[in-house]
Formats: C-alpha cells, structure tokens, sequence
C-alpha cells in the first residue's frame, strides 16, 4: 500500500462526510458539549453499524475489517472538520492500539468484538492529578485480590471521554512496576466525575479508585513500554484530526473573506487577509503530508513511527492553532462572541496543542527520538 | 567546517511508499549497475552546481559527458527529442540513486527544465532539431533574461524592444540578475515586440546567443557583486542585439503564453529532492552542535527538532507527490502546488541559516573559511538563504497566487497598468 489515496478511502471519506453532514455537524456539536456528557450514543452505534468505523482499528478474527490506520486517518480528518464529541480518539487512538500492544488476546477476545460493534467504548486512565504528561505511574496502586485479579485505589485525572466509556485501561503501579488493568467504569469502587473543560467538545473526567476490580492487561510492569505505543498512535490519529479541523478553520475564514465588504470591496482582496489565509494553507498542507505519513507508518513502516507520529503531532497542532486563531482574527468582531463557531475551533485547537505535551515537548521527544 | 558527510544519514528510499511499479524498479537496478561501474570516485561528495572557481569543475563537464553518451541527460524528455522519456517517479528514482552512490546529478540546469520544454511544447520541428541537442550536449548552456530594473514582480512589465528587420529581431533593452552569465553561451528571454499591444500580449520569447560579448557586441554583462560577495549574476546591456527570427519561439508576441506554460516543468521532479540537500545540512550542523558541547541543551535540541520537522515536510510531500502519479492520479488538483513548495523550502532555509550561525557562537562572527572574503560555510548558507524568497516570484507574490488561485480570494484591484 503506498502513499497515494486510494479509491476505497476516497469513498470512506465521502460516506463519513455525508454521515457527519446529515447526523452530526457543528450545529450537533453545540448541542451536546452543553450536556454533561458530550457524546451521542446513538451516532456511536451509527458510526460502527452503518460506516463500520471503529472496526477499522480492529482486527478481523476480533470482529473488525482488519487494522487501516491509513483509512482512520481518513475518518479522523472528516470527524475533525465537526469537532465531533465523542470517545473516537479514546478508544480507537488510545486503547485499542494498547490492547493489541499488550499482546493479551484474553483481553483482546474480551474488549475489542464490543468496540469493533459500537457497543464499547474504553479509553486509558494514566495521569495523576497534576502530574506531567511523560509521567507514568503515581496515579493509582494495584495489589492481587485473594481469590482472582486485582484491586486498584488511587486518583486518575484526565480521562479522555471518562465518563462515555464502559472500559477504563487504568495504569496502576504494582511491585513489577507501572501495568495495565480494565476497569469496568460502573463497577464497584469506581467514583467517576466530570472535569470542566477549556475544550467543551472533548469530555474530560476524574477517577477516584477505592478497591476497584481491575483484570491485568499484558505483562506485569508492561505499562510504560504499553502506553508509549498507544500514545504514538493517539497522535497519528489526533494529527489527522487536526488537520480536518484546521481546513474548517480556513474554509470558514475564505468564505467570511469573500463574503464580507469594508472599504467597498470584499476584505479577502486585501493582502492583509490574503497572505494570513495563504500562510495557514501552507501551513496546513504541510501538516497533512506528516499526519498522511505518519498514518501510512503505522502500517507500513513501523520503525518510524516513534519519530513520525512526535513529529506529525507537533505539526498539526502548530497549523490548527493558527488556523483557528489567524480565522478568529479574520472574522472580526463576530468571531469573538459566543453564537459564531470560531470560538469552538479555537478551544479545541489550544487544547489539542497541549494534549500530551506541548510543541516544546513533542520537539525534545523528536530530539532524543532521533538520537541528536 | 567543511565535512559534510560524517553525519548524514540516507533517508529510506521511496519504493514503499509510492510503489513506482515494476518498470520503475526494473529502471532503478539497470541505472544502480550503471552507476557502480561508471559513476567517477574523485566526485564523491561534490555538490552540483559547483561554485565558480571550483577545482572539481573539469571533472563534472567530464562526468556530464559521460552521462550525456549513455543517454542520461534531459531524461524527462520525450525520446524522440533526446531525452529518455522518463516519469517523474522514474527521474525520482534516479535521483536517489545518484545520492546512493554519493555523486552529483549533472544536469543541463534551467536549459533542461525550462527552454527544452518551451521549445518541445511551442517550438517549430525545424527548431527543435537545432536547440534541443545543443541544449543536451552542454554546447548551448543558457542564463535568464527576464527581470529588468523597472519588471521584477511585476514581470510582464518588461520593456526591452525587439523590433523585427528583414528576417532578424534587433533587441534594445536592459536585463538584470543575469545568474550565471559567466559561464553562459545562449540567453532565453522575453522582450516586447508590440509596444501597442496590452501588457501581457506585446512579448516574446527569444534564444539570443551571447557567447560573444562586450564592447561592440551588442551585449554586455556587468557583474553585480552579490551580498555574499561574490558576483553570480549581471546586468546585462542589450544594445541593438541581432537575432534570426528563427530564434523566436512559440511564434512573435506569444512570448507570455510559452512562459506560463512552461515555468514550474519539472516541478516533480524538483520537490522530491530538495530536502536532499537540506537534511546533510542539518546532520552537519548536528555534528557542529555536538563539537561545541551544546547538543544537550533544550532550547538547542528544540530548535534542531523543528528544523527537522521542515525538512521531513518537504520529503513527505515530495512523496505524496510521487505517490499520486504512480497511482496515475492528477496531483496538480490538490493545493500542494508549486508556490506552496516554494514558500515552504525559502523560509525554512532562511530559518536554518540563521539557526546556524546562533548555534556556532563566536566562531559566527569572524572569517576563516573556504569562501570569497573569507566566508566560512554557514555564513555563506546564511547570506544566500536570503535570496530564496526573492527570486522567481518572491514570497509576498507567492502568497498571492496561492490566495488567489488556490483558495479563491478575490484579485487586489492592481495599480494603473500599461
């Protein structure tokens, strides 16, 4: 498979657009980050029932079509262009690419048929309150339960669509060191709350641990090497999306251009305007080359993925951060109140460029990653 | 200062990910064997175009020749003119397989790129049978004469006359940054031949020789002494210039249309190699980082990680490129275009070069290397890094065109024009 994009995600990306059109656009979005949970179940099910898109991360003997980071990146690049809500980059970014990391095909067997069908959704807890994104361990202990598995205690802050999800990977410390538990998030001992957030799109939540029955997920003391793999496909992934969401930001900006007069001529023939559109369309073409790259990596050359998908991230976190805030800028005055969408692209670029670390610390990741 | 090969890694090659088809690898074992045997050992690590003065100069007119024997010259043009008919994936692939073997590409420069296809697309049967094997054979190396003092951006602007006698155009003008006149012995240029005409429909598009030149000649090169110091380009003086009409081509005043037609030829072949250069500056500058104790530093390892994101991004969308004409798309319907490339490699050079000599210290600051005026080799990349944004349609006219053509912003009403 090369580069080139093929007839079949072509059409994917066209049925995913349609989908999100007609179900899901930005006037959706608004409705359900007022909620308390942003996500839509329903469009979740439609998702994997009618465009089969969670299974494109899954395997086909676990009920998927066989993993396509390539095409995902495709859904991710259109679900982006909405900021749809919804646990799309907690489950298919983060932990399935960590179940098959884990190498567990229990668990595999056990979780991922429920993804690949719409019917779960999981997402990876790790963080301790307040601690650095690169920190793993100190969020939560686990110790063996007298008869079978685990009971995990402890806090773990910004859980991706923490409260959506059915499946928490939870990454406690044991003797062995960091590893891997799922946690039923509405089992027992399982206290879960909503985090206010900068980015009303993307659901964030807290878990606090009191005796949680957790079933361990991979080796013992497998997290950290576990959760670097997910997190290097979350970015591919996030990259994608990104790079959607940023050429919303400039389709807006182009359209309000030619469309708004002062001076007795539309504003868009103003090289002051002109040359901030064309510089986030540099900006943004650029980034899509890497979020493509990266995405193809995954599949095809996987020695480079460490560096690709640090390098992606950083890139389209960077354009949709200007794209956002160079077509907020451009829209004038409408765009600095609440009814006009530019706001919301601006919330989720800020909060997509911190995400895992900042550009500074995606670059020093890209430095060692490289051996310089 | 100067070892430039220590720390450059090969990039992976491109097979993977554009899958060029099985007569595109069948191209690249035949040209990889050819290599071996032939490729000249006293020119590995020689960059191309050397400088003026160079001591290698001989040695690559030498290994041009060989590759103009074995039919490894113009290879993008249609066999019947000369060329070897090659796709942009296969001149790729050429591509890096000369980096593999570690000697230059020796090319006919902007012959190749620019007049051949001019001529192949508008010229007469009778004129290419004549321009295109000098071009091919190195026998005609041309330079530029389209910016005047009064036409840079605003290049249709152009005034230098060219009025027809019997079968001969008589041309009158001033031409200006003249790059590589030294060593040129044909001029391709526009000159208006319709004063009365509007602006773009009055120019035409002339092959004038100008090996012979000075007093009396009717055309002079004056050196300009560059930033860096050294003289690269001219003005050049036309006065009363004779040239056959035979040398006009795509026919009289139609000089606009031959121009936008064939600017950017090529342009494939171009934005799959440039990060080439650009990466074994990068690992070099590394390797100076290190020297200097300063690899660890993060404010450094951050810089040095955006450099490379830039010159990743310039490789990825080469790629992308080639991908999409292996896979027999059009990629020209996507907005990576030409102005784009040429935004994004300009700046980040100009970027990297200031990096450089920030990262060097004091040795920034005084001379001791290799070049005219004692210029050391960073400071050099320094200096020219800031032409990139100026020459061919600068970066503000760049920006224009991606506005306009690109995104659909309506056009700036232009001042008072001819």
């Amino acid at each position: 498979m090369s580069l080139a994009v093929t007839a079949e995600q072509e059409d994917l990306r066209a049925a995913v657009g349609r989908f999100l059109d007609s179900r899901a656009p930005l006037s959706r979005t608004r409705e359900l980050m007022e909620r308390p949970v942003p996500h839509d179940p329903e469009t979740w099910r439609a998702l994997a029932v009618e465009l089969g898109v969670q299974g494109i991360g899954v395997p086909e003997e676990h009920g998927g079509s066989g993993i396509d980071v390539q095409a995902l990146a495709h859904v991710f690049e259109e679900t982006g262009r909405v900021l749809l809500p919804g646990p799309l980059l907690a489950t298919l970014g983060l932990a399935v690419p960590l179940l098959l990391a884990s190498g567990d095909s229990a668990a595999q067997a056990r979780y991922l048929p429920g993804i690949a069908a719409g019917e779960t959704v999981a997402t990876v807890g790790w963080l301790a309150p307040g601690a650095a994104w690169d920190t793993v361990g100190g969020a939560a202990t686990a110790v063996p339960r007298p008869r079978s598995g685990w009971a995990l205690d402890g806090r773990v802050a910004l859980v991706l669509d923490g409260l959506a999800a059915d499946l928490c990977l939870v990454v406690a410390d044991t003797p062995a060191g960091p590893s891997v538990f799922a946690v039923d998030t509405t089992g027992p001992g399982v206290d879960r709350h909503r985090v206010r957030a900068l980015d009303p799109t993307r659901g964030l939540a807290e878990f606090v641990l009191d005796g949680a029955p957790g079933s361990r997920v991979g080796e013992e003391g497998a997290g950290s090497a576990l959760l670097a793999a997910a997190r290097d496909q979350a970015c591919v992934l996030l990259a994608a999306e990104m790079v959607g969401a940023a050429q919303a930001c400039l389709d807006m900006a182009v359209a309000y251009a030619r469309q708004r007069e002062q001076f007795g001529r539309p504003i868009g023939s103003f090289q002051a305007i002109k040359h901030k559109c064309a510089e986030v369309l540099v900006e943004i073409e650029g980034a899509r080359s890497c979020a493509r790259y990266a995405a193809w990596a995954c599949g095809a050359s996987p020695e480079e993925v460490p560096t690709v998908a640090a390098l992606a991230k950083a890139a389209a976190a960077e354009a949709f951060f200007r794209a956002a805030a160079d077509g907020l800028q451009i829209h004038g005055g409408i765009g600095f109140t609440w009814e006009h969408d530019a706001h919301l692209f601006l919330k989720r670029a800020k909060a997509c460029q911190v995400l895992f670390g900042d550009t500074r610390a995606f670059r020093l990741r890209l430095a060692d990653r490289l051996g310089i | 200062m100067t070892t430039h090969q220590t720390a450059y890694r090969a990039l992976p090659p491109t097979a993977a990910a554009v899958d060029p088809g099985p007569e595109a690898e069948d191209f690249r074992h035949e040209f990889r064997a050819w290599l071996s045997e032939h490729a000249p050992p006293e020119l590995r690590g020689v960059g191309w175009p050397a400088p003026p003065g160079s001591p290698h100069t001989e040695a690559l007119r030498d290994w041009g020749k060989v590759l103009c024997d074995a039919g490894y010259m113009c290879v993008s043009w249609p066999r019947e003119y000369g060329g070897r008919g090659l796709s942009p994936v296969e001149v790729a692939i050429m591509n890096e397989e000369f980096d593999r073997a570690g000697v230059p590409r020796v090319t006919r420069g902007r012959a190749e790129t620019t007049v051949g296809p001019a001529v192949i697309a508008h010229g007469t049967e009778e004129q290419k049978a004549y321009f295109l094997p000098r071009i091919i054979s190195g026998e005609h190396v041309y330079c530029q004469g389209f910016s005047e003092p009064g036409a840079g951006s605003d290049l249709a602007g152009l005034r230098t006359s060219g009025v027809v006698e019997g079968d001969e155009l008589v041309i009158t003008g001033q031409k200006v940054w003249t790059s590589g006149y030294y060593e040129s012995t044909m001029m391709f240029c526009l000159v208006r031949t319709d004063p009365d005409a509007p602006k773009h429909a009055g120019i035409s598009y002339v092959l004038l020789p100008v090996a012979e030149n000075g007093p009396g000649t009717g055309v002079e090169f004056r050196p300009i002494r560059q930033l860096t110091g050294r003289s690269g380009f001219a003005e050049t003086f036309l006065d009363g210039a004779r040239v056959p009409l035979f040398n006009v081509i795509g026919g009289l005043h139609q000089g606009w249309r031959v121009t936008v037609t064939t600017l950017g030829h090529e342009r494939g072949n171009r934005a799959t190699i440039a990060h080439v250069a650009y990466a074994r500056d990068f690992w070099a500058l590394v390797e100076e980082v290190r020297a200097r104790g300063l690899a660890g530093d993060p404010a450094v390892r951050e810089k040095l990680a955006w450099a490379w994101t830039q010159i990743e991004t310039m490789r990825f969308s080469g790629l992308h490129l080639l991908a999409a004409l292996a896979a027999g798309q059009d990629p020209t319907t996507r907005a990576e275009n030409g102005s784009v490339t040429k935004i994004r490699w300009s700046e980040y050079a100009r970027g990297f070069g200031e990096l450089a000599l920030d990262l060097l210290g004091p040795e920034a600051l005084t001379a001791g290397g290799a070049g005219e005026d004692g210029l050391g080799y960073w400071q050099e990349q320094f200096l020219s890094s800031r032409s990139g944004t100026i020459w061919g349609g600068t970066a503000e006219v760049q920006r224009n065109i991606i506005a306009e053509r690109v995104l659909g912003l309506p056009k700036e009403s232009r001042g008072m024009g001819r």
